[in-house]
């Protein structure tokens, strides 16, 4: 049990690190925008959704009505319906006490670890799961923190280039798992799809990107299985 | 301005814990399951591509980018290594010597 503990924290880690430049600029973009401390960590201790919450706080800034708030968060946070349905199977027969906190950390970081057959299946994998879904929580509330108290000492890190690590992190995650056509396809469109769509401007690119790929994935598979029989 | 979070809140949770919940009118089939198995790889390069490619101007697809020699170099790595320390670390750094 605690060996989980330890390998869910240090497997995050690197992630942990990667998203300081956004969870500084968070805290200090809301401070800058006219939010309270008290709002602005009470936001990533509730909400939880990075990009989420820097669309939200210039939107709020800017005086926007808060239907069209809502729906900008929940068209950003829609990818999240994805993660759930591609976990349901393993995590359904938990009891709520395990399922409610999973979801709460369920985030793109937690999902890159949600891959293996036997994920959530036992004690000592929902263990994992959490500890690496909730030193998440912890490191990008700390980030917030940081980002409140500096306000604008600190020049907007993301600027300096830093967001590449989010890109690297990420890289990291993906590459080892092209083990077929398939995936190698999946790759592919998500990549060429998200930059054709997000540069021409369209609200939905992340998610219209992601089902683009599953899709073409998912033909490759069939395709490719077909072939083999 | 707390109403609004709250809000937020509860919507973030209700996209992350929807299909985790037990009752549901509908089953995953095979052929879904199959389909969302390449969910992750779909949504995690959706996500890091854009970065490397598009910056204020536009898509940059030009060498000189550092954002994308350092993308070759991650590749390359995490495709030999396999470790996501090394990959962020020889990325990160090709990345701060470029820029």
């Amino acid at each position: 049990m605690r060996k989980a503990l330890l390998k869910g924290f240090l497997d995050m880690l690197p992630l942990c690190l990667a998203v300081i430049p956004w969870g500084i600029l968070c805290g200090s973009l809301a401070i800058q925008n006219g939010f309270s401390a008290f709002e602005t960590q009470a936001m990533s201790l509730l909400v939880f959704a990075g990009s989420a919450q820097l669309v939200a706080i210039e939107l709020m800034a800017g005086n926007t009505p808060l239907l069209t708030i809502l729906f900008t968060t929940l068209i950003i946070s829609s990818r999240h319906f994805l993660y759930g349905l591609a976990i349901r199977h393993k995590v359904i027969n938990q009891p709520l006490r395990w399922r409610l906190p999973i979801s709460f950390v369920l985030t793109d970081e937690l999902f890159a670890f949600s891959h293996h057959p036997k994920a959530y299946r036992t004690k000592i994998r929902l263990t994992y799961a959490l500890s690496a879904g909730f030193s998440f929580y912890i490191a990008w509330n700390l980030w917030t923190l940081i980002g409140i108290i500096a306000g604008t000492m600190l020049p907007d890190l993301t600027h300096l280039g830093l967001d590449f690590a989010i890109a690297a992190t990420f890289i990291a995650l993906v590459i080892p798992g092209i083990k077929n056509l398939a995936s190698l396809i999946t790759v592919i469109v998500a990549g060429v799809s998200a930059t054709l769509l997000k540069s021409s401007g369209f609200e939905l690119w992340l998610v219209c990107a992601a089902l683009l790929a599953m899709s073409a994935g998912y033909f490759t598979f069939r395709l490719t299985a077909k072939e083999e029989h | 301005m707390m109403t609004t979070i709250l809000l937020m809140a509860c919507i973030t949770f209700f996209t992350r814990y929807l299909f985790l919940h037990k009752a549901l009118p509908f089953k995953v089939g095979p052929k879904m399951q199959q389909f969302l198995s390449f969910s992750a790889p779909a949504v995690l390069t959706a996500i890091w591509v854009p970065i490397v490619f598009i910056n204020e101007e536009g898509v940059n697809l030009n060498l000189s980018n550092p954002y994308l020699s350092a993308a070759v170099l991650a590749i390359i790595v995490a495709y030999k290594t396999h470790n996501i320390y090394y990959t962020t670390l020889f990325g990160m750094g090709l990345f701060l010597l470029l820029n």
